[in-house]
């Protein structure tokens, strides 16, 4: 447990995925709802961003593979998937939970509204929600599906870039808090990390066995 | 005395729908619903208790206060 909390890469993380979200969430008027309503809020919008982190927690990253090595990394991005997946699959339905405590309109008559509205934000919302769910029962089934470890590691990032390309749109199209400035570190953090991604896959090479005398 | 903020507005068109007064209309660039007319707002909070996503913000120090001085 040390070894993660020392780690700089970690340190920083939480400070990028974490403090950062967060500074700009309290900056852009918080709190004015009910402390549901903010919790719910603050946990989706936490969830969401250490999802993006989670490009920054796997083999594409250099720096934390050197900082941390392979095992511990891997073990992170299981720990923020598993966690944030969780979270982000559960979000449509938080978004209606305060209407069981509130007069006017019933929590399931607001989620078949929400459900039923084609605007662009809610269609990408649906498209990711799917494409979530599809990563993470990839990832749950990775032993029984039928394709070798690397095809798999391959189908996994390219999913992970789509969902969070739509992610991000329908974060920033009707997330409460997309603010310019929390729109721009959305970009900033999607952009860096799908790019860390597309560069480990186009430049690495396969690696010869390696012989040791 | 009126809505303050409308914040992710998903565009279902509930609150304009709902207003009584027509404060609040649709944009028609976005599709979401923007405060058009604050003046007319009667703080009924129809919107607010319709709207599925709780976009709506009606800030309580503004409202009418419940009792009212007999002048």
């Amino acid at each position: 447990m040390d070894t993660y909390r020392k780690s700089p890469f970690v340190k920083i993380s939480v400070l990028v995925f974490g403090g950062l979200p967060l500074l700009l969430w309290i900056l852009g008027g918080f709190p004015e709802r009910s402390f549901l309503k903010e919790s719910l809020s603050f946990v989706t919008m936490l969830s969401f961003f250490f999802m993006i982190g989670m490009f920054f927690f796997s083999r594409a990253n250099a720096v934390v593979v050197k900082d941390l090595k392979m095992h511990r990394t891997k073990k992170i991005h299981k720990a923020i998937g598993t966690t944030c997946v969780s979270i982000m699959l559960l979000h449509p339905l938080f978004l209606v939970l305060p209407r069981f405590f509130e007069a006017g309109v019933s929590p399931d008559d607001a989620f078949v509204t929400i459900v039923t509205t084609f605007h662009t934000g809610i269609v990408l919302g649906m498209l990711a929600w799917i494409l979530l769910l599809t990563l993470g029962m990839m990832a749950l089934m990775r032993n029984q599906l039928p394709m070798t470890y690397k095809t798999w590691r391959r189908w996994h990032g390219i999913l992970a870039v789509v969902f969070i390309a739509a992610a991000a749109w329908h974060a920033i199209d009707l997330g409460r808090h997309s603010s310019l400035a929390m729109s721009s570190l959305i970009i900033l953090l999607t952009a860096v990390g799908v790019r860390l991604f597309l560069k480990h896959t186009i430049t690495s090479k396969p690696q010869k066995p390696r012989i040791d005398r | 005395m009126t809505i303050e903020r409308i914040d992710g507005c998903i565009g279902c068109g509930t609150c304009v729908k709902t207003c009584p007064t027509d404060v609040i209309r649709r944009d028609p660039k976005t599709g979401k619903a923007v405060i058009m007319y604050p003046a007319d707002c009667q703080i009924c909070h129809l919107c607010r208790m319709y709207c599925p996503v709780g976009a709506i913000t009606i800030s309580p120090e503004k409202s009418i206060p419940v009792v009212v001085s007999w002048g």
